[in-house]
């Protein structure tokens, strides 16, 4: 196991509100740890404090207890800034300014050198494919092209640990498969990416591991692998579909389904060899026989679910 | 440093964009309306009252436009959200901070002093006389400026804009009546302990403002010794400091 670009130890954290300064809970405990040069994806839903959590990363928001570390440094830290790229859910840059103009904000920031800062920005706008606009303000840019934006914006120091909120928001497919690009491109690269998003098949095609909260609590993580596979249960794909069948295979599976002239059960493992008999007598044609793996959606609803909102 | 150089350019751009650099035409054409109500007396009165009526103008140009460039920097970003994306990168707060006042200083620097050159135009093809006299005056509404802008951008960390707005006038008008007021009470032999202490502790803790209105030495006097400039300079950085370290110390344990 690697040392962790991020970890969060029983962070709690609330807010006063209103007029009576009413304190509500943001974070009731949260804690997690992500191994650097992976992809890790913060699930939950509207509501379970992702952007609190980031913003605690951040250093935008302060924590009423707990620790926690980024880049090795505690949290708050800003030397830990220089090695961090952030890419904001919503586009919150100033408007007034050209994304050639912007992103020299930014540059300056990181102290980069000229030359540097150059070659670099014109690689990150040719990457998200604004090199055509860069002279236009940051108000004339569409939804879509500001999240482009927000993405070279957060890439231009080259950082180590990459933190993105809801990276493919408001992009159109197209856009968010560029994202998904990006995203393993990075990931190839050994950068650290902590994203918070609702976009499950994304996290679920990219992420090394995830974490889901609900109500400012942990409720599941881990490695993806280990969280969606289902022990004791395995999947069998035939061919060929058999009126008999459902009568023949419910009573030795779990589920049964077919479609297509393709039959797909769910059986308990010590139940495997039972049924391929009953399917080879059935005149069906073995396909595959894999360990069962729910989606990931499967294992957020499952998660959350039981949590009272 | 760099930090705080690029934020302070960033305010000045943002300040171009909302065309508020276009307060020096409207000044401008303020000083030029009222120039037909200069009397008609002898050549250096004429000279002296345009000095001192254009200073006072100049005064209060300043101090609106020095409320109007803090008043909402921080709460700008803050509900923009787009102070997020700056303290995501190497910028500390106090930075951050610093950054925002040097921008309104340097922006308040380039309208003063143009308003400076109007009035010495306006003198010189009024009454053909060179008054760069004007330009002390000038210098001492910039202080008195700095003062007003550290004060709003300070409070502007913990309080709403049109709480901002209440409290920073009412802190220029304490700030012009005290020394008439306040030193009274303090001398006042009939003056309570309550009232003497207030007195006292509103005397020397706020900025007496009036040091920085110059109209009488600029307009009728020739202008005042530059060991007087360095006095009021180290006075006006004194309060300066001081409310950005007040702002400071709420705004960086507060949370975004």
């Amino acid at each position: 196991m690697g040392e962790f670009a991020v970890s969060l130890n029983n962070i709690r954290k609330s807010y006063r509100l209103g007029f009576s300064r009413r304190r509500v809970e943001a974070i009731h405990d949260i804690s997690l740890e992500v191994e650097s040069g992976k992809v890790f994806g913060l699930l939950g839903p509207n509501g379970a404090g992702k952007t609190t959590a980031l913003k605690i990363l951040l250093g935008i928001v302060f924590t009423d207890e707990g620790t926690g570390s980024v880049l090795g440094k505690p949290l708050g830290d800003r030397s830990a800034h220089h090695r961090l790229g952030f890419l904001p859910e919503q586009p919150y840059f100033y408007d007034f300014l050209t994304a050639e103009k912007a992103l020299d904000l930014y540059g300056r920031f990181f102290g980069m050198g000229r030359e540097a800062f150059k070659s670099r920005s014109s690689a990150l706008m040719d990457m998200v494919g604004l090199r055509r606009d860069s002279h236009l303000t940051l108000g004339k840019y569409s939804k879509g092209m500001l999240q482009r934006f927000g993405i070279a914006q957060a890439l231009l120091n080259d950082p180590e640990l990459v933190i993105m909120d809801e990276p493919s928001s408001g992009l159109d497919p197209l856009g968010q498969k560029e994202v998904r690009d990006v995203l393993l491109r990075l990931r190839d690269e050994g950068k650290t990416i902590f994203l918070s998003s609702h976009q499950l098949s994304e996290v679920e095609s990219i992420c090394d591991s995830v974490c889901i909260i609900s109500n400012g609590k942990n409720v599941t993580g881990g490695p993806l692998s280990e969280l969606l596979e289902v022990r004791g249960v395995d999947r069998i794909t035939l061919e060929g579909e058999n009126p008999e069948a459902p009568a023949r295979l419910e009573p030795l599976s779990v589920k049964v389904e077919q479609a297509e002239g393709v039959t797909v059960l769910e059986v308990e493992s010590a139940g495997v060899y039972r049924a391929l008999d009953a399917a080879r007598e059935l005149g069906m044609t073995l396909l595959s026989v894999e360990p069962y793996r729910r989606s990931l959606e499967d294992l957020f609803l499952e998660s959350v679910k039981e949590e009272p909102v | 440093m760099r930090n705080i150089w690029t934020l302070a350019v960033t305010v000045i751009r943002d300040t171009a964009r909302k065309k508020i650099f276009y307060v020096v035409l409207l000044f401008g054409l303020s000083i030029i309306s009222i120039s037909p109500l200069i009397p008609t007396f002898e050549l250096g009165s004429q000279a002296r009252f345009l000095r001192d009526i254009s200073l006072s103008l100049t005064s209060l140009f300043g101090v609106i436009l020095a409320v109007i460039l803090s008043i909402n920097q921080v709460p700008g970003d803050v509900g923009k959200r787009t102070i997020y994306n700056l303290l995501s990168k190497p910028v500390s707060r106090l930075q951050y901070l610093v950054g925002k006042y040097l921008g309104i200083l340097m922006t308040l620097a380039i309208i003063l002093f143009v308003m400076g050159l109007e009035i010495l135009v306006l003198i010189y093809a009024r009454l053909q006389v060179f008054s760069p006299v004007i330009f002390q005056g000038v210098f001492a509404v910039f202080l008195e400026s700095a003062i007003i802008a550290a004060f709003c951008l300070g409070l502007s960390t913990f309080v709403t804009v049109p709480v901002n707005a209440f409290a920073t006038i009412l802190f220029y008008m304490l700030c012009h009546v005290k020394t008439g007021f306040l030193h009274a009470k303090l001398i006042d032999e009939a003056s309570g302990g309550l009232v003497k202490i207030a007195s006292w502790t509103f005397y020397y803790v706020i900025p007496n403002l009036e040091n920085f209105n110059l109209s009488e030495q600029v307009g009728y006097a020739g202008g005042v010794s530059w060991t007087f400039l360095a006095r009021i300079s180290g006075y006006a950085l004194l309060f300066a400091v001081l409310f950005l370290i007040i702002g400071h110390l709420v705004f960086r344990v507060k949370d975004l």
